[in-house]
């Protein structure tokens, strides 16, 4: 029985890293801009206010909540790019970037189910009674926004992990894992969204949806541009520390 | 004049790490939105606002602002104790700052539990909702201070901090310093602004 030698294919690791700026772009432009998420119509619309604002978007829609839900699943794929990045700073044992990449995957559900509703809700609307489209409108965002608490795990985990970077020139800068805490501690007040339909604390209002959300935006576009910057260097670091192994990494499987 | 510059840059350099200042200063900004917010709130609506005023009972506030600035006073006396390297105060400071803490929680729970007897819920009006909002958001900071707390307390125990090593209680102390300073605006704009 002779040894193998599995290559690390760095190239799938960058492919996986782009998946997190493919992910926000898509959710910005098609769930956001083009669904008309930005603003969200408003937790105050009453039933036949909602079901006139699906009848008047309705074609946006539709297009917009489709392509959410096969975009939610980029989400997952940069989640284990950014596990990988994690296990080679905690090491094979370490469990942290395992509960990323779960909260990651985990995260996925809620966009996929919440866009599911809206755009089912999107092609009934002409056939259901307002009181149900209102009632799957409200659904969507409370499975949407009190889902936190997965994402919250996801980005606990990764501002823990890159604190810990014992390099003199750390793969993640130190204020993104700080940022992650300040969007963990946005997150919390979402849990008041049941109770309010206007002011800042409703899912359309200043906090729950402006900040709640951009905090969010904004490390997953800070974490995805500095982890594809971080695989390049780990691949530099293998290839100085051993240019044979390097080279084995690179590609060459040895089976003897 | 090397070690006079090398003093002076030591002398100016941020307590704790820069991403702590991240932290804080985010959130800050985040609560002073909602300040914003309520004032601008307040001012659609003040006859209301004036009168919910006058229903919170400021000698809660006022002791919870005594409690706050007392805890803050604790963490000093510990961060100046690891610097002189009288290891052996950090613990007992700390552990004096986290009970401020624990007491601040047991008040605001009485002041919650008395407004809910009291039929007022964050639903009764839009006063009420920053009310319960602003100080509930609160009372996590303060929650996650205790914890913070905690564990420097643990490895103040163990005496990890002194004057060559005390930048994790420098970040814990400057958490616990903006959920105090976070307070003192607060109890003025729930409870004393006429």
């Amino acid at each position: 029985m002779k040894p193998e030698t599995y290559s690390t294919d760095y190239t799938m690791w960058r492919l996986l890293a782009w998946c997190g700026p493919i992910f926000m772009t898509v959710f910005f432009f098609m769930w956001g801009v083009f669904a008309g998420n930005l603003p969200p119509a408003g937790a105050d619309l009453d039933a036949a206010q909602i079901t006139a604002h699906y009848l008047n978007n309705g074609m946006a829609i539709r297009i917009g909540m489709s392509v959410c839900m096969v975009g939610s699943a980029f989400y997952m794929a940069w989640g284990c790019a950014v596990s990988k990045v994690m296990r080679r700073i905690e090491g094979p044992d370490g469990i942290l970037s395992n509960l990323e990449m779960m909260g990651a995957t985990i995260t996925c559900a809620p966009l996929l189910v919440a866009c599911g509703i809206w755009l089912t809700a999107s092609i009934e609307a002409p056939q259901l009674p307002p009181a149900i489209i209102h009632m799957m409108y409200w659904l969507g965002w409370m499975i949407i926004d009190i889902a936190y608490m997965v994402t919250t795990f996801q980005i606990f985990a990764v501002g823990i992990v890159f604190l810990r970077d014992q390099r003199e020139k750390p793969l993640m800068p130190a204020w993104i894992s700080w940022w992650g805490f300040v969007t963990c501690a946005a997150f919390f007040p979402v849990s008041l969204i049941p109770f309010f339909k206007t002011g800042p604390f409703a899912f359309h209002g200043l906090f729950n949806f402006w900040i709640a959300f951009f905090t969010w935006y904004i490390w997953v576009t800070a974490v995805s541009f500095n982890i594809i910057r971080a695989i390049s260097r780990l691949q530099q670091e293998d290839g100085a520390a051993s240019p044979s192994a390097a080279q084995q990494r690179a590609g060459v499987l040895i089976t003897g | 004049m090397a070690t006079a510059a090398a003093r002076l840059q030591q002398a100016r350099r941020l307590p704790g790490v820069e991403g702590v200042w991240v932290f804080i200063a985010a959130d800050m900004a985040m609560f002073g939105l909602l300040f914003v917010s309520f004032m601008l709130e307040r001012q659609k609506n003040l006859a209301l606002f004036e009168h919910s005023r006058h229903t919170l009972d400021a000698n809660f506030g006022g002791i919870n602002t005594l409690i706050l600035l007392t805890s803050s006073w604790f963490v000093v006396l510990a961060v100046d104790a690891a610097k002189r390297n009288r290891v052996q105060r950090v613990a007992p400071c700390l552990a004096a700052a986290m009970i401020c803490g624990f007491a601040f929680t047991v008040s605001k729970a009485l002041e919650y539990a008395d407004k809910l007897r009291s039929g007022i819920s964050m639903l009764t009006n839009d006063f009420y909702m920053y009310y319960f909002a602003l100080t509930g958001i609160h009372l996590l900071h303060v929650a996650a201070g205790c914890v913070v707390l905690a564990v420097l307390w643990k490895r103040a125990r163990a005496g990890t901090y002194n004057s060559a090593q005390c930048v994790g209680l420098e970040c814990g102390a400057s958490y616990w310093h903006m959920v105090d300073l976070l307070w003192i605006l607060l109890f003025p704009l729930l409870y004393l602004l006429r």
